[in-house]
This record gives C-alpha cells, structure tokens and sequence, in this order.
C-alpha cells in the first residue's frame, strides 16, 4: 500500500505553476516592459480566445473524447454570423442562427461518437472538414468575413470594449471558465462527465445515461466554442475562416494538456487549463517582447510540453510498481 | 523432498515501497523440483517475494542466493536468462500474434521463415502434451490454452523455476485439472514451481511444500504433510475463523418470499439459450456453472448491460410487470444492480476516492434532487457505507485503486447499495479477495437476503455456493439446467450437472 500522498507533491500542475512563475520573475527583472499592468491585462487578453477554446476542449477530453473540430466550428457559425448581418438580417437573430449552426455541429459530433460509435478522434476530424467545407461554400462568399452590418452595435462591444478597464475578453473567459468549473464540481452531469471518462463500463452499469452525456458534451464544447469564435471576430472586426485549417487545433490541446488533464480521461479539472493557458500567455508575450521569431517560439513551446510531461511521468510513474499497488 | 538441492534461497529479504515494508526479513528457500505454494492474505506480499525471485523488484536489504551463489537480477530478462520465469495473473502474450509466434517471440531470426517456425512450435507442443493448435491466433484462446502458451514459452526457455501468480484464479474445475497434471509434469523434468493462490484446497492437494505470509512477514514455511486447511488459515488470518468461511452445515436455509424476478426463454445469440428460472425476495439463489455457461451474459441481460448486438427474445417479469432493459440506467431504476466481477475494468472509478465512487451510484440512482450536487450529503452517505461495510483506506480522500482487492470490491458493492436494490446479483464476489474480506462479504450477502432482497450469487467455487446459497441453480452452455435446494445438494450432484 502506497503511503498517503504528502501535503506537497509535485504534480504537473504545479510544476507548470512553479515554471510560469520563474518565467513571471525573470521577465519581469530582464525586460522593463513586462511587469505593468497594461501588458499584464494583454497578456491574459492575447490568450483567453484560446483558454476558452481550452475550456471546451477539455471537456470534451476529461469525458475521455477530444474534439478535433472545435476550430472549425468556431470560425464557420461565426462566419455566418457576420455574413447574416452583412446581409442585412438583424444581427440578434444572425446571433441566434449562428449559434444554432455551432449547436448542430456539436449535436452530429455527439451522436457519431455516442450512438455510430465511432472514435471521437476521427469523428470530429472529419466533421471539422465536413462542417468547414459545406458552410465555405453554401453559405460563406468569401474566406475572409469582415464585420460590417453590425460594426456599431453592442455586437462589436462583446470583444473590443471593457468594464473597468478590464478587457471583456479577459472577464468572458473568467465567466467561461467559472461556469464549467463549475458545472463540472457540482452538478450531476459534470460528476457523470468524470465518470464517464475514468471508466465508460463502469460508468454505464451504475445507471450514468453515457449516450445523452455525449451529446451534452460535444454541444456544450460547440457552444463554448461560438462564444469563443464571437469574441475573437468582434475584437479583430472578422473572421478568417481558413484558421481551420490551422494548427491552432494543437495550441489549444497544448495548453489543456500541459496544465495537467489528462489525455486519458477522468482527470483534471478547468484550473488546469486555466494554468496551461497563462504559461503559455506568459511565455509568448516574453518572447514577443524580445523578439523572438514565430519559429522558435513554437519550438520552445513544445519543448516546455515534452519537458513537463516528462517530468511528471518520471515524479508520478505510472509502472507496475504503483498500478497494482493493492496487490504487493 | 527435502534431500533436494537447494535452488534458490532468500535470507531476510525485505523490499520497501515508500515508506512501507511489503516484505520484511523474510527468509525462502526453493529446492529442485518441487511445488511450492505461497499463501498469504492480500497485501501479505506474495506478489512481491515472487517479484524479488524474478527480479522484477530488487531487494531494499537481504540476499538472493541461486545454487548457494549470491546472485542478484538487475531485471526479469537477467532473472529469465538463469531460469526464473514468471507467468503473471494478467498475460503477457501478444493477442494479435499466433501460438507459434507468442511461444519464439524475442527468438526469431532475422529472416523469420513462418514455416519452419510453426513446425517446430508444434513439435514442441507435442512434446509437452500440449493439446493448442500453433497457428491459432492467440485472442482467439481461452484462459487456460494461454496459460499453456505462456508455460511452453518458460519451458522453452530452459526455466528451471516458474513462477505463477494466481494460476487457477480463471480456470474452470476441468481445466484446473489439466494445470495441475502439467504442474506434475513440470515436477518430474525436474523444474520448481512456485504458485501464488487463494484457494487452500489447490495448495493442500498438489504442492510438496507451504509457505505462509502475513502482513510482509514470514508465518511458516514447512512440509505440506504438516498442514491441514485449519492451520493454514490460522496461519493466513492469525485466527481461526475457517467456520464462518464455508462451514456450518447446520445453517437453516430461508424460505423463498414474494417472486421477485421470473425469466422465461431468455436467449441470446449463442451464449444464453432458452433459459427460464425463477428468483425470489429474501433469499439467496446460488448460481453455479462453468465457464461458459452463460452466467454473467443472463445475468447482465437482466441487468440491462448486454448490447443488443443479437436479438434475443424471452421475456423478463419482474414481479407482474414484464420488462426489458435497453441500458443498465433503466433496470438500476427498477431496483436491480449487478456486482461484476472483474472490479478493475468494469467496477470501480479508479481515480475517484470511495466518496466520490459511491456518490456516483446515489446520483446516477436518481437520488440527488435537481441538478446540483451536495457533497457534503454523498461524503456522509459515503462514510456511513465504508463503516458498514468496514471498508478500510489510510485515509478518506484514498483513490479507490490504492486500496486492497478486499476493500475495493467492498467499494464496489457499496456504490450497488447505494441504489437501494431489490435485486442484487453479485459475479464472483470474493474473486481476488483476502480471506478476511471473503467473510465479511459473506456476512453482507447473508444479511441482504436477510433484509428481504432477492440475492442472486454467481460463483464458480462450489463451497462458497454451498455455504451462502438457499438454493441453488445449475447453468450448462448458456441455459438454467438443475435447481437444487441446498438441503439435498452435494459438490458432487451439483458438479454432475454443470458438466452433462
């Protein structure tokens, strides 16, 4: 039997903490730019578009799926959005189609995954390119969508103004993430959600109704997704659909993962996303400030992620040894 | 026996893990060619002497002497090159691979011919007496046709000590008797064998010598014509409590109450064909057969956790009313829970704490009101559980997969309690359990029927289905064939009719 874990083990949630504050305290020694409070708030600014894509991601993972087309379900139902309004349609109602759009997507991903039984790696894989491809062109004119028809509306407000002085993206992903923290702690879907992904069997013969779970899941992620998408479009005035076709797909499982839930399921909650998604916030405004090219900056991403997963492997083996650990 | 040379001694190992000691000073000797059996409750740390033996753990103090050298194994491969092989409960065969190929796997040449490959693996069969076909695949194969495979790779590896953890934990009566005979064999070619069990009978029936452990530390190691099965579980418990376990003929059996459930003609594709039976409230019905039978597939049809994949027709009454689950949710609704019986993969939420296991059970019975969790509320249920059940942790917040085999399975019918049943049906519930648990369990399910649920208990060991069952029902290929009641039932008339 294992002695109970100490009052400080290092998990890799906290070894990502304890590495965004030594990356806190050198930026803010080494460059003078870096410690106000006008870069801080950019800081959180230029990552919560991808913290709240990480907060839907990680729902989907911690019920052991992953959603592959969140990018793309982001860029088209906003797109259409914008599009709708340019048209000339009232853009309460564009908002309400758009997001109908995203629900829908989020709706055939559950039901490939719950009900087809299909992996949800190429379900959501191929729906990515399936959704992105039939709204570009049967909906869309163009790739590049601007926000006109509805540019001096309390549309435009949701991603470029503030309250306080703080941005509303920055308090939208606080609100985002509060509400699924939440909801994953205390409500019966979120405990099922953790069931579900530590153990799907067991998890369906205690009387957990996974199918509908699954459908909850990749709707919510959907949803989490268009608040994301109208947030994004509203603070640049458009929307680029072909970031679909992006890597952006992999940043937002980076800052899921490197938190510390796990790929696997079950494990992990919102505050790790919340602490992936400020490391790398924290390291892309440093480099950014000292003119690190793109490239590099990638590089050093993914070795910072190797480098915690390494490190929590070798504090947290999962061997022979700890897995049967009742058995020795 | 004890004119053999000494093959393997172990003078005061201890092994830690963290903190805790799972050996301590223990001292083991091997001779050749002899059965050794290592008994022990869960936790006494079998696993891990036999794990030092094969060099899969090292040694945190003490010797390992081979032939009266020191020796020390860096890993299982250097323990296996001087002839220590370990055949582990879970196998370590490739299921995509063929016999053949399982039995040279790591040996192949660099151009591997396939043909020369399966005659030779063949012959090799052959010479063991080993009735598997080298170009099956192995997925395809039994338990006890793999526990052959995985036996004819050591044997192939000139082991001359083999060690088994848990041999006959999955063998049906027939096949045990083949593991035994081998087990024999082994003997005779001179190879020693090591063989971690729960079953006393097994070890008092075929080894040559017995060691005991308890809590990491060395009871006795001796001679089995010393032995009788009273000594070994006081030695196993440090008290005697071979009664309660799965003696007292004289118990009164209880009248069957109210007809909780009736299966008329249940089938299912080609595992439960036709079967009709009865259960009723207050009493235990036993339920007996080998594998193959059928058991869990009925069982888990009633219980709503087959797929559908085959039709299966037959009708299910539960009390008047004719039902017929489509997922498990419905039929925990309605009052009826199944135990399985492989904890680990369909049991318990392993990275849960018992709380939070059990919470799961009460919410997904549909007892939390609303949408909101109270937690305070599921930690209270919870502890009011693990203290009936005696669930033993190191503390609250523990994760299910760091407790004992007893202690899960006790989590794990904690969370079926927890859904208020009628109907309960346990699969093997002292399967992989330490002696202690087996009687509280037993306790529990006497206490159940007591209570006045319908207690369905799915065991392939007949004692256990004697000691606990009011009455019994036999299953042979996938259908209810004999209904006893205990009073006229025999080992050996039950026996008769699980196998003709």
């Amino acid at each position: 039997m294992k002695p109970s874990s100490t009052a400080f083990a290092f998990t890799q949630e906290r070894i990502v903490i304890a590495i965004t504050l030594a990356l806190l305290v050198v930026f803010s020694l080494t460059l003078n730019s870096f410690l106000t409070a006008g870069n801080i708030l950019a800081l959180i600014q230029n990552v919560s578009i991808l913290g709240i894509l990480g907060v839907a991601m990680a729902l989907a993972i911690i019920g052991r799926g992953i959603d592959l087309s969140i990018v793309a379900t982001m860029a088209v139902s906003v797109a259409w959005v914008l599009q709708l309004s340019n048209n000339g349609v009232p853009i309460d109602l564009a908002i309400l189609m758009g997001l109908g759009l995203a629900l829908a997507i989020g709706l055939v991903n559950g039901f490939l995954v719950a009900y087809v039984e299909i992996p949800a790696i190429f379900a959501t894989l191929a729906m990515g390119t399936v959704a992105y491809g039939f709204v570009r062109s049967l909906l869309l004119d163009d790739n590049l969508i601007y926000l006109k028809g509805a540019s001096d509306t309390w549309f435009k407000w949701i991603g470029s103004g503030q309250v306080l002085g703080v941005p509303n993206a920055v308090l939208l992903f606080g609100l985002v993430a509060l509400v699924a923290h939440a909801m994953l702690r205390v409500t019966v879907p979120g405990r099922f959600l953790y069931a579900m992904g530590d153990n799907p069997v067991a998890a369906r013969s205690t009387g957990v109704p996974i199918r509908p779970l699954i459908l909850l899941q990749y709707v919510t992620a959907a949803a989490i997704a268009f608040i994301a998408g109208v947030i994004a479009a509203t603070s640049v005035d458009s929307v680029e659909t072909r970031v679909a076709r992006s890597n952006l797909v992999y940043d937002i499982i980076l800052v899921v993962v490197i938190g510390g839930v796990g790929l696997s399921g079950g494990k992990g909650s919102i505050r790790n996303v919340i602490v992936g998604t400020l490391m790398i916030g924290v390291l892309v405004n440093g480099m950014t400030i000292m003119n690190v090219p793109y490239t590099l900056q990638n590089i050093i991403k993914s070795l910072i992620l190797l480098a915690a997963i390494v490190v929590d492997s070798i504090v947290n083996p999962r061997d022979e040894q700890t897995s049967q650990q009742g058995d020795i | 026996m004890s004119d053999n040379p000494v093959l393997i001694e172990m003078r005061g190992v201890t092994k830690h893990y963290g903190g805790v000691a799972a050996v301590e000073g223990v001292d083991f000797t091997l001779r050749k060619g002899e059965i050794h059996a290592l008994l022990g409750e869960n936790g006494a740390g079998k696993s891990t002497l036999t794990k030092l033996m094969a060099g899969v753990v090292q040694p945190s103090a003490g010797e390992i002497l081979l032939e009266g050298v020191p020796a020390s194994f860096t890993s299982p491969a250097d323990a296996m090159r001087r002839g220590i092989n370990m055949v582990y409960q879970e196998n370590s065969l490739v299921p995509s691979m063929t016999v053949a190929q399982n039995i040279f796997l790591g040996d192949e040449r660099f151009f591997n011919k396939l043909r020369p490959l399966y005659i030779a693996a063949q012959q090799f069969l052959q010479s063991l007496n080993f009735n598997v076909d080298p170009w099956a695949s192995v997925a395809g194969l039994g338990v006890a046709k793999k526990q052959m495979v995985e036996i004819a790779r050591a044997v192939r590896q000139n082991a001359r000590v083999i060690v088994f953890d848990e041999p006959t934990a999955s063998l049906t009566p027939e096949e045990k008797h083949h593991f035994f005979a081998l087990v024999r064999r082994l003997k005779s070619d001179g190879v020693s064998v090591v063989f971690i069990s729960h079953a006393l009978e097994e070890a008092l029936e075929i080894s040559d010598r017995i060691t005991i452990l308890r809590d990491g530390k060395l009871v006795i190691s001796d001679d089995r014509s010393k032995f009788d099965r009273e000594r070994i579980v006081t030695a196993m418990v440090g008290r005697a409590l071979s009664k309660d376990l799965y003696g007292d003929e004289t118990k009164t059996r209880r009248k069957p109450g109210e007809r909780m459930l009736s299966v008329q003609n249940l089938s299912m594709g080609k595992v439960v064909r036709n079967t009709s039976f009865t259960v009723y409230a207050g009493q235990v019905t036993g339920m007996f057969g080998l594998i193959g039978s059928g058991r869990t597939e009925t069982a888990k049809i009633i219980a709503g956790i087959a797929k559908r994949n085959f039709l299966h027709g037959g009708e299910t009454r539960l009390g008047d009313q004719s039902v017929r689950y489509r997922v498990p949710r419905q039929a925990v609704r309605d009052g009826i829970v199944y135990v399985t019986e492989d904890r680990k993969v369909e049991g318990f939420f392993d990275t849960m704490s018992i709380a939070e296991n059990v919470g799961v059970g009460h919410i997904a019975a549909g007892f939390n009101k609303g949408q909101v969790v109270r937690t305070s509320e599921i930690v209270a249920i919870a502890r009011g559980w693990s203290e009936r059940l005696a669930i033993r942790s190191i503390n609250a917040d523990a994760r299910v997969i760091e407790l004992s085999g007893g202690n899960q399975q006790k989590v794990v019918i904690a969370k079926s309690l927890v859904q208020k049943p009628r109907i309960i049906i346990f699969d093997e519930p002292t399967r992989g359990v330490d002696v202690g648990a087996i009687a509280e369990i037993h306790q529990l399910i006497e206490r159940l029927a007591d209570d006045g649920l319908a207690v369905i208990v799915i065991s392939s060991y007949l004692p256990e289905i004697l000691s606990l069952s009011d009455r019994i029902l036999v299953c042979q290929k996938g259908r209810v064939v004999e209904e006893f009641r205990t009073e006229d039932a025999t080992e050996e008339k039950i026996m008769y009719a699980a196998v003709h």
